[in-house]
């Protein structure tokens, strides 16, 4: 005796979609934006480590600095009337929109390692998507991490400059546009270098010693000629002067114009170089 | 030199490309350099709708370059190629909508749960929100990942991590699905579990193409398979056909010394077998045979010779074999 064996039903999630359009109607380059943007997003809510790693620095040498000149006389061409915590802190906002554009490169340089690109190159998905992501997220960063460097400074060090809250909104502002160039600039040599070791050097090599080298920390006056002539041509002064005019109604407005082109250059330079990098085959 | 690339098995086995079937994916004549690396030379496959070809082949022999040049990840060097109808070069976009590909090395985003990340990919493709949950729970239950499915990708087992990334590789339900060595490193149930999907994948007609260094796993899945050897495609056929060739079964034999290898080589010759020398070892003779009982006379015309065997090995066939025997085929063809 034979048993007519009836082959068992296959799930409907085995469906093919053999010989018909594809089951989902694909999406526009925007709604991949938003869409790649939220998945980082949920990452840093569920893994709040990259933040927080990230303001280590800067808040390490806001406390140092704070702590050690405020025991130490003023240099001669320090601003009258504005504590030594008031005058660094622009400069710590600076340093953190760099450490977070890194972090953006290294995010995009992740994702290159853990075979999401990989895997977005299957699919029908913009190569500009997933780059414009990593910056938008970046951007998300930078602002938070600025609003708790700022929180920190009134409620912890008694920050309190001389700026309207206006002014202080746009000194912050202007920090986060400085972190959108620079994150673009890493986002390209992530994109071209795909490896995170040489963008952690970067941020080391260049942008530590920059920081020194510019008005950060001891007004360019200050400083001895040579790094004078240095601190002079350094972008990172300009932005650092205009931030710190801004907040603390002391002069230097004048390299807010600069500070806000030379930003927008980086980030368009970047953006082209970003894309092009990245679309090289792995 | 091109004559020895003729592949060995005579009849243009589905695997030749030809003009008027069905064929959802072509490859004609894909060569593919990288500087003086020729990591494809002249390769030619088709795979009609609703089967496997397995591209069987060791490390460095050319799949996953074939696979990223189908997959549209790479340029070719030369050749042209098709995927659904597409043509990789210039159609690169509408090919993306239809192929699902699990690459070599699991592509999941750890720092996601599991189901965030079929719900990431269904989204990227156009669904809505309901329509990408939806998805993510046929799809997780399907690969038995439903328990596990709200943790983060990062801390899944290498089998899970698998399982996922071939879920979320058919997330579009695609029509052509790519497999770069599924199974490497999968434990056996695991394996098995996968064998199981890659079937009824096909019963509703995917078609699939399929890498493996697995002689055992392109038999049991493919229609087809085609052997990659330093780039080229060295033979060609069914899985019958290309079992045939090496010989269902193999005795490794381990003789006393080098020497007797000449001895045991010749006798078994004369007794119809086709020896093969054993590369790692140079002691060892690889010995095709079709049926069990066959052992006995092996070891009695070894006997008959006076040359011992101090181990008996009794194997399935391996891509080695497919090696060996191809190499033996073709110096056999090789007028002296
Ligand atoms: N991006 C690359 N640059 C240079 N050589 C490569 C590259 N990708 C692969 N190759 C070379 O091409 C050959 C085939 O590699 P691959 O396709 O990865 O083989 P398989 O997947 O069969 O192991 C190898 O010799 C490999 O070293
Ligand atoms: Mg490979």
């Amino acid at each position: 005796m034979t048993t007519q064996l009836t082959p068992a039903p296959r799930p409907a999630a085995l469906r093919a979609a053999a010989g018909e359009a594809p089951v989902f109607g694909g999406s526009s380059l925007l709604t991949q934006i938003r869409i790649l943007t939220g998945r980082s997003l949920r990452a840093m809510v569920t893994d709040p480590g990259i933040v927080l790693f990230g303001l280590i620095q800067p808040v390490v040498i806001l406390f140092v600095l704070t702590q050690v000149f405020s025991k130490m006389g003023m240099p001669p061409h320090f601003p009258e009337g504005v504590t030594y915590l008031d005058y660094v802190l622009p400069a710590i906002l600076v340093d953190n929109a760099a450490q977070s554009a890194m972090q953006s490169g290294v995010g995009l340089v992740e994702d290159q390692k853990n075979g999401m690109v990989a895997r977005l190159r299957s699919l029908p998905v913009h190569p500009g998507a997933l780059l414009a992501a990593r910056s938008l997220v970046g951007l998300v960063r930078a602002t938070v991490q600025v609003l708790i460097i700022m929180v920190l400074a009134i409620t912890v060090l008694g920050y309190s400059p001389n700026g309207g809250v206006a002014e202080l909104a746009l000194s912050a502002g202007l920090t986060v546009f400085i972190s959108f160039s620079l994150g673009w600039a890493f986002i390209a040599a992530g994109a071209w270098l795909r490896r995170a070791e040489p963008l952690q050097n970067l941020a080391l090599i260049v942008i530590f010693p920059l920081m020194f080298a510019s008005s950060a920390y001891v007004p360019v006056a200050d400083l001895p000629g040579w790094l004078a002539a240095v601190a002079n041509v350094n972008p990172l002064t300009y932005a650092i002067d205009a931030s710190r005019a801004l907040a603390l109604d002391v002069p230097g407005l004048d390299h807010a114009i600069p500070s806000v082109v030379i930003s927008a250059v980086i980030a368009v330079v970047g953006m082209v170089a970003a894309l092009r990098g990245f679309r090289r085959p792995l | 030199m091109s004559g020895l690339v003729t592949p060995p098995v005579a009849q243009p086995g589905p695997v030749a490309p030809s003009g008027d079937r069905d064929l959802m994916i072509e490859a004609d004549d894909v060569t593919k350099s990288f500087g003086a690396v020729h990591a494809l030379d002249s390769v030619s496959v088709g795979v009609p709708r609703g089967t496997v070809l397995g591209l069987l082949g060791h490390n460095g022999a050319g799949k996953t370059t074939l696979v990223n040049i189908l997959t549209t990840a790479l340029p070719l060097t030369s050749g042209r190629a098709r995927v659904a109808g597409y043509d990789v070069a210039r159609e690169p976009v509408e090919i993306r909508r239809r192929i699902g590909l699990t690459g070599q090395f699991a592509s999941v985003d750890g720092q996601l749960s599991g189901r965030d990340n079929i719900v990431l990919i269904a989204r990227l493709l156009g669904a809505g929100r309901r329509a990408a949950g939806a998805r993510a729970d046929e799809l997780l239950e399907l690969f038995r990942l439903t328990d596990v499915a709200d943790r983060r990708a990062s801390g899944y087992s290498g089998g899970l991590r698998r399982r996922l990334d071939l879920a979320v590789s058919l997330v579009g339900a695609p029509e052509v699905l790519f497999l770069d060595e599924p199974t490497t490193g999968l434990d056996p149930s695991s394996r098995l579990n996968l064998w199981e999907i890659v079937e009824g994948l096909v019963e509703q007609g995917t078609t699939v193409l399929l890498t493996t260094q697995y002689l055992e796993e392109a038999d049991r899945l493919a229609d087809s398979i085609a052997v990659l050897s330093a780039g080229r495609v060295v033979a060609a056929g069914t899985a019958a056909e290309l079992k045939a060739t090496v010989g269902r079964r193999t005795v490794t034999l381990t003789l006393d010394t080098g020497e007797d290898r000449g001895t045991a080589g010749a006798a078994l010759r004369g007794a119809g077998f086709t020896p093969v020398n054993g590369e790692e070892d140079p002691r060892t003779v690889v010995v095709p045979i079709d049926a069990t009982r066959e052992i006995a006379e092996v070891v009695r015309t070894l006997d008959q010779v006076g040359v011992e065997a101090t181990e008996l090995t009794f194997g399935e066939p391996t891509l080695d074999d497919v090696y060996l025997a191809l190499a033996d085929q073709s110096a056999a063809r090789t007028p002296v």
